[in-house]
């Protein structure tokens, strides 16, 4: 539809305004990275020592953000779902009603809600032990790893169901109804008709969570009191305590790689297969 | 796009740049580094008391947060404009650190000799941030010091002294909580006492010389704090050891004196947990006042630090209002402050274990040495 | 029969409530709390003196407030004015290096922001940009880029090319199907990336501190630093206060989406 020339002129003011106000002032920063302040020169040492010191909180980040993303996943395929499929009025009205509202709590303060609600004196605990569920004994606190994916996924859950609620209510309902009356049950309508036909945006909405859960610095920090924790955490640290840029920028380029790793493997798994993801 | 749409932002248009127009003259801009109740104070009381003592002028305060993240913001801020004739900032209030850092990159002026107020303030600290001289660039606006916060309905024999609170953890395993190093201040402060305690050369440590190879005698007060480590409860942050304090999680950890009293006026800590300093002592760190070289209104500048730094406000603000350490020497005060005031802010740690166990925090290098040491040998 | 087919619906519907609603009831207390401390399990008294500190005449909350709602409205019209282009032609063009333009878009989440504002103000300040809305609008739509330009992709990848075929052959010009068609399929995702957007733009606080102040002052900049350090009060009531635009803005959205779209699609 659009030649190789529209295309162009079409991402041009995007690209400009992506070129001159961050990968500019990114260039000046990033350069820092490949310094090597002992010898003068340019060099790798950044990147040695930040493996060095950091390396298992870059698996640790991996991991924590990797396992709240297919979380995340599978609960926005489960709300969304049903908010397109469910037969029950009232309940997907109640569903439709309070499935949004985390998306409107910024970060610093959905840190600190659920360091006083996961705690191990927090709300959670105290509401369970009242109604006599549990008792005071068992009760243990959350602020650790659990505590930072769960965080994330009642924080980025909202996000993803929202794209892909919308994206399912577009797609053609004929074939939804088709196989209804064919009686297939609904789980398998969702995941074999609805899914794969809103899998692009279910794809960017997952790399997008997973984009700004690697960016987030209020949350580990406000939630994370053990290590490892999290690289926003330690390139906060590495600035702040000894004003040193050069590691800093080296971790933002790991996390970086990380983040364009799964981005560059959806890219090209859609092109293989002939469609064209987003 | 429908026309209420349209109308919508066309009067946010207008708004906009009737908003952008250039500010009024007489404007003073304070950033400030640290809590929300620095900000408060120049909002509140300061920011008032000069508008209404130099009728024309407008004070406005912007905080940046706590710690050196939020200081380093305001160092950043000013080098980005480094390149213009005239700086957008008029008053800082950062922390030592980063403070030093200024004064070494040449982004601050000297001014101290040029207000009346300026031999009032004659601690170390007033002269030297973390091994910078620092003299005649910085006033200090309060003290601010680490204790150990406890609950004495639950502790009745605090542990006076650091060795004793190792055989406490050892027998209350995770009542005791801090927020490590990375996390906040306060753990950095205890980690700091820690070494003073056990690593040996304490003065060399606090006024130098820098030795590197002092580091290498480390290892056994490392791995004391290692093995500490494993009887005590790890916080999220300066706030966070507080927070576990309000939901009594941990009954004992290392605090801001300030924030402890902040977090009780505001109804999250119990009103009777108490403080007290351990022997041999706890680093403090004052934030300073100061003017960046380029401020476009340094003279207000200095007549807002010479009216902020004045014995009156130090008294009736700083200590009164804010239960705050007073930055300039006590001695000042005493015409200006009631004794039951003086007393309050007292009541836990008195003057004297103030003046025998308040140290500052260790020498630049030596501190990053000890961080970096207990990232590699605690940590990992 | 259809209670027990409702039974589990009704325990996973409050599941999912006690896990959405909880962390935000404990919000709603803390917003009204004066005291609550150990052992009590609810707050030991309650009141409003939180509010009356963050609306005191001197806080300027007011003022912040509209602020952050102006930028966050022109953040949306600029991030929606460059993204739409864009996602048409990464989502349905020829484009050589397509994903590494996407991929370049990730970029500016990934880097410590502290050091790239930095750099941002150096150039503003150099541009006589420092201290004006547009300046700040530029930085908070950066910011947005990524999301809206992938979802704007993605948004224009997806939708059916035979409904654009079936316009095209009935002599439609191409503008013509792109407004009748495939702008009005799209428009539920540019639509949530306008949202996503706003509520960015809402909450951004390095960038306005760097491009913004001292001239320009919005909500998170005014309040984040309490919620920072755990004045749980002051923290609660910021999210309650920008509660307000970010609900009315979907909502809005969602009517303008209902009315518009809709009856597009139908003619």
């Amino acid at each position: 539809m659009l030649t190789r020339k529209t295309s162009l002129i079409l991402t041009a003011p995007a690209m400009a305004l992506l070129g001159l106000l961050f990968l500019l002032p990114l260039g000046y920063s990033l350069v820092w990275a490949f310094r090597d302040e002992e010898l003068g020169g340019w060099g790798l040492q950044n990147f040695i020592k930040a493996f060095g010191l950091y390396s298992r909180d870059i698996l640790f980040t991996l991991i924590i953000v990797t396992l709240s993303t297919v979380i995340i996943g599978v609960l926005s395929i489960a709300i969304s779902g049903y908010l397109t499929l469910g037969e029950n009025r009232v309940a997907q009205a109640a569903l439709r009603w309070m499935y949004r509202w985390p998306l409107f709590i910024p970060f610093v303060v959905a840190a600190q809600l659920m360091r006083t609600f996961l705690a191990k004196n927090g709300m959670m605990n105290n509401i369970i032990v009242s109604t006599g569920l549990m008792d005071q004994m068992h009760a243990v606190s959350y602020l650790d790893w659990r505590g930072i994916i769960i965080t994330f996924v009642w924080k980025q859950t909202p996000f993803v169901a929202l794209l892909l609620a919308g994206a399912m209510s577009s797609l053609d309902r004929s074939t939804i109804e088709a196989a209804r009356n064919l009686g297939a049950h609904r789980f398998r309508i969702l995941l074999e008709i609805l899914v794969p036909q809103a899998a692009t945006t279910l794809m960017v909405g997952l790399i997008l969570s997973y984009v700004v859960m690697m960016s987030v610095l209020s949350v580990p920090l406000m939630i994370n009191a053990q290590s490892p924790t999290m690289i926003t955490v330690d390139m906060a640290w590495r600035i702040n305590a000894y004003s040193d840029y050069g590691v800093a920028n080296a971790l933002g380029f790991i996390s970086y790689a990380m983040t364009a790793v799964i981005a560059w493997i959806y890219l090209r798994q859609g092109v293989r297969e002939g469609r064209r993801p987003a | 796009m429908t026309h209420k749409t349209a109308n919508l932002f066309a009067s946010a248009a207008v708004a906009l740049f009737a908003a952008g127009a250039a500010p009024a003259e007489g404007v003073l801009n304070v950033v400030s580094g640290g809590s929300q109740n620095m900000v408060d104070y120049v909002t509140d009381y300061l920011g008032p008391l000069f508008e209404e003592r130099n009728p024309g002028w407008k004070v406005n305060v912007v905080g940046t947060g706590p710690g050196n993240a939020g200081s380093q913001a305001i160092l950043e801020k000013i080098k980005a404009q480094a390149g213009n004739d005239k700086w957008d900032t008029d008053v800082v209030v950062m922390t030592q650190l980063k403070t030093g850092e200024m004064v070494t990159e040449g982004l601050l002026q000297k001014y101290v000799d040029d207000i009346e107020t300026g031999k009032l303030a004659t601690r170390d600290t007033a002269r030297t941030a973390l091994g910078t001289d620092v003299e005649g660039f910085v006033m200090p606006m309060f003290h601010s010091q680490t204790a150990i916060a406890y609950n004495p309905d639950v502790v009745a024999n605090p542990p006076a002294s650091l060795d004793e609170l190792k055989t406490w953890t050892a027998e209350n395993k995770g009542a005791f909580g801090y927020n490590g190093i990375k996390n906040g201040m306060s753990g950095v402060a205890f980690t700091a006492a820690w070494m003073y305690a056990y690593a040996g050369n304490t003065e060399q440590l606090i006024n130098g010389p820098y030795d590197p190879a002092l580091k290498n005698g480390w290892d056994q007060a490392l791995a004391d704090l290692k093995a500490f480590n494993e009887n005590v409860t790890f916080t999220p942050g300066n706030a966070g050891t507080l927070d576990m304090m309000n939901r009594g999680e941990i009954v004992m950890g290392p605090v801001w004196v300030d924030m402890f009293y902040t977090w009780q006026a505001d109804g999250r800590l119990n009103p009777n947990l108490k403080l007290l300093l351990p022997e041999p002592g706890m680093p403090g760190q004052p934030y300073y006042y100061a003017i960046p070289a380029k401020a476009e209104d340094a003279d207000a500048a200095r007549s807002f630090i010479a009216l902020a730094t004045s014995p009156e406000v130090q008294a009736e603000g700083i200590v009164k209002r804010f239960n705050w350490y007073p930055g300039i020497d006590a001695e000042h005060l005493e015409g200006s402050l009631e004794s039951e005031v003086w007393d309050k802010l007292f009541t836990d740690v008195t003057p004297e274990e103030l003046a025998a166990k308040g140290k500052p925090f260790p020498l630049g290098p030596y501190f990053d040495d000890m961080r970096e040491a207990y990232e590699l040998k605690v940590t990992n | 029969m259809t209670i027990l087919r409702a039974a589990p619906v009704a325990l996973l519907l409050a599941l999912l409530a006690f896990a959405v609603l909880g962390p935000i009831t404990n919000m709603l207390i803390w917003s009204v709390a004066e005291t609550w401390y150990f052992p009590a399990k609810l707050p030991q008294s309650y009141g409003f003196s939180f509010w009356e500190r963050v609306f005191r005449p001197q806080g300027n909350a007011m003022v912040s407030l509209w602020n952050s709602v102006v930028i966050a409205l022109f953040t949306v019209l600029a991030s929606m004015v460059v993204a739409v282009p864009a996602g048409l032609a990464l989502g349905r063009g020829r484009l050589p290096w397509r994903s590494f333009f996407l991929l370049l878009f990730l970029l500016p989440q990934a880097f410590p922001s502290i050091a790239v504002h930095m750099n941002i103000a150096r150039i503003f300040y150099g541009l006589g940009l420092n201290g004006t809305y547009v300046g700040v609008v530029l930085v908070h739509t950066i910011q947005g880029l990524v999301f809206s330009v992938w979802i704007a992709t993605a948004a224009f990848a997806a939708v059916n090319r035979e409904l654009e075929e079936a316009a095209a052959n009935m002599g439609a010009s191409p503008f013509t199907v792109f407004r009748t068609v495939t702008l009005p399929l799209a428009l539920p995702g540019l639509m949530a990336s306008a949202i996503f957007v706003f509520l960015i733009s809402l909450d951004e606080f390095t960038g306005t501190f760097f491009v913004g102040v001292p001239d320009i002052t919005t909500l998170p900049l005014l309040l984040f630093t309490a919620s920072m350090e755990g004045n749980y009060q002051i923290a609660s009531i910021t999210a309650l206060i920008l509660l307000i635009p970010s609900v009315g803005f979907m909502l809005f959205i969602e009517r303008f989406l209902k009315s518009d779209v809709l009856a597009k699609i139908g003619s």
